[in-house]
């Protein structure tokens, strides 16, 4: 088991490696894109840290190559992980995403469709109270993991099972990129006021 | 026999994965005998229930559950067929049938619930399509009648509604481990009520990751790029400061983190920072040469500080190596050179 102090450290110490990379650059950039970077590179270095490859790593990983910008500070930062292997799995992720995708119009023609021959019956039928609420209630759920599905990096193609382990995962590596920077700007508070009184002194 | 596994198509796959499954558990073989026979007899009987006939349905009925099967079930597969017949058998209405069906197909999934966690694991190993068919079907072998209950609700075959019910319970299952994970969300149980709390939780989780990277590019002008390194460097010697730190004032240390961490962090750095086995910084403000210098190296500390406490509160073991704690003398030492 991976414990978050572990990962806590990986986060950090990649994390740490990015900012040089992205700092080190001498052009001076304004304060967004600073946090772009910021963020960037948290984001990458915990996605890096995690050594089960994830799905939703994966797809940050993939999203941040894209734009072409970060690509050398992503390929820096991960070095050892062989650019192959990720681009393969981002190749498979996006075939497979849209394949769902194709899936799932079609399934959504035909749904519709059937609902309005449900719909029909239903007058009819009349509708039993243990019903309605089941169908209201599986509205809601599916709404909901539409919503959790563009949450989480990489979700659209995935099923609910694997979306729900997924999301845990992500959490728990959101809480320890968290805990991490709070830590980290804590610090450098910290540091800056101790610059401060010295400077006056 | 292999006319009837040619009809169904699912059943082609569902004999190896019998045996997959139940020589996983501890069913004994008489008792792996009995539910394929059952589960053979469900096949024919599946066959006539496509067609959908009231009277075959009755005969499906008659067929009497094997009693070698019901290890640890016999008491609700009984109260179940008394139940379950006649109520069916005297509704031929369509609604009615349906909301009984619903009730029962509710009790036989708690039930379900509760077999289908006694039969082990190894079936998760196997393909979800296979499993879901077997499980189910070594488990319902005493209550056949359910079976078609289900497989009449409307959905389209007894495979289908086999796996999403084995689906729905992994899904519940990872349910309860996010519990664990987001907090507060103990008191709420339904699916759609747990999935809001995860969207909020991963929503608020991300504007923090957001607002503290924009926190940390507004101090960023002001801290040098040195300062950067010397972390990378004194990240890697932190099992050593954690070791000396631990050596030297652990009592201190302990009740400092226990009642500050929550309240204020900073102040419980800097006074550990002065405090305590790091004489380095001390040193260093005796020296006043090294004004940039030293709010790294307090820094630093600070940050190790941080380290352990977090690691203190997550209660993990580091390893230690003390030889490494030289190494950091020695990284000061040339601090104080430059």
């Amino acid at each position: 088991m991976y414990t978050s102090s572990m990962l806590k450290k990986e986060f950090l110490n990649k994390w740490i490696k990015g900012l040089q990379i992205c700092c080190s650059s001498k052009n001076k950039m304004d304060l967004m894109e600073r946090k772009k970077k910021i963020k960037l590179s948290a984001d990458i270095a915990m996605a890096s840290a995690n050594k089960t490859a994830t799905s939703w790593s994966n797809a940050l990983i993939s999203e941040a190559k894209k734009n072409k910008q970060d690509t050398i500070l992503v390929s820096q930062l991960l070095g050892s992980k062989s650019p192959l292997k990720l681009q393969k799995s981002t190749n498979m992720i996006i075939s497979i995403h849209k394949r769902v995708q194709c899936k799932k119009i079609l399934k959504r023609s035909c749904f519709n469709a059937g609902k309005r021959m449900m719909k029909k019956k239903k007058k009819n039928l009349g509708i039993s109270r243990s019903n309605f609420a089941t169908t209201i209630a599986k509205r809601l759920v599916k709404k909901r993991t539409k919503v959790l599905k563009r949450l989480v990096p990489g979700g659209e193609s995935m099923d609910e099972v694997s979306l729900i382990k997924e999301a845990m995962d992500y959490i728990l590596s959101l809480k320890v990129q968290v805990d991490v920077m709070r830590s980290v700007v804590a610090a450098a508070e910290v540091l800056i006021d101790d610059k401060l009184l010295k400077l006056v002194e | 026999m292999n006319t009837e596994m040619q009809h169904c198509p699912y059943t082609v796959m569902n004999i190896p994965g019998n045996t997959a499954v139940t020589s996983g558990t501890d069913v004994s073989v008489f008792e792996r005998q009995q539910a394929r026979m059952k589960w053979q007899q469900q096949q024919q009987q599946q066959e006539s229930l496509f067609k959908g006939n009231d009277h075959q349905f009755r005969g499906l009925v008659e067929v009497k559950p094997d009693p070698g099967l019901q290890y640890g079930w016999p008491d609700f597969s009984d109260g179940c067929q008394g139940q379950g017949i006649p109520s069916l058998m005297e509704d031929h209405n369509l609604k009615k049938r349906k909301t009984h069906e619903d009730q029962k197909q509710k009790v036989v999934l708690k039930e379900n619930s509760v077999k289908e966690k006694k039969i082990k694991g190894c079936s998760e190993e196997n393909s979800a399509e296979t499993s879901s068919k077997e499980k189910p079907k070594a488990v319902e072998g005493p209550k056949q009648e359910y079976i078609h209950v289900r497989a009449r609700r409307g959905q389209a075959t007894d495979s289908h509604s086999l796996a999403e019910r084995v689906r729905r319970e992994k899904i519940s299952e990872r349910m309860k481990y996010l519990q664990d994970l987001v907090p507060g969300c103990n008191k709420i149980t339904g699916k759609a009520g747990m999935l809001d709390e995860i969207i909020n939780y991963v929503q608020s989780l991300q504007k923090q990751v957001e607002f503290l990277s924009m926190k940390l590019a507004t101090l960023q002008p002001r801290l040098d790029f040195d300062i950067d390194s010397l972390i990378m460097k004194e990240m890697f010697e932190v099992p050593a400061v954690a070791y000396s730190a631990e050596v030297a004032n652990s009592a201190y240390f302990q009740v400092n983190s226990l009642l500050e961490m929550g309240n204020n962090p900073i102040d419980a750095m800097l006074r550990r920072s002065i405090g305590g086995p790091v004489s380095i910084p001390e040193t260093f403000v005796v020296s006043s040469c090294f004004n940039q210098m030293q709010p790294g190296v307090t820094w630093d500390g600070d940050l190790h500080n941080l380290y352990r406490m977090e690691i203190q509160q997550d209660s993990s073991t580091i390893p230690f190596q003390p030889h490494k704690f030289t190494g950091l003398y020695e990284v000061s030492n040339l601090k104080m050179e430059l």
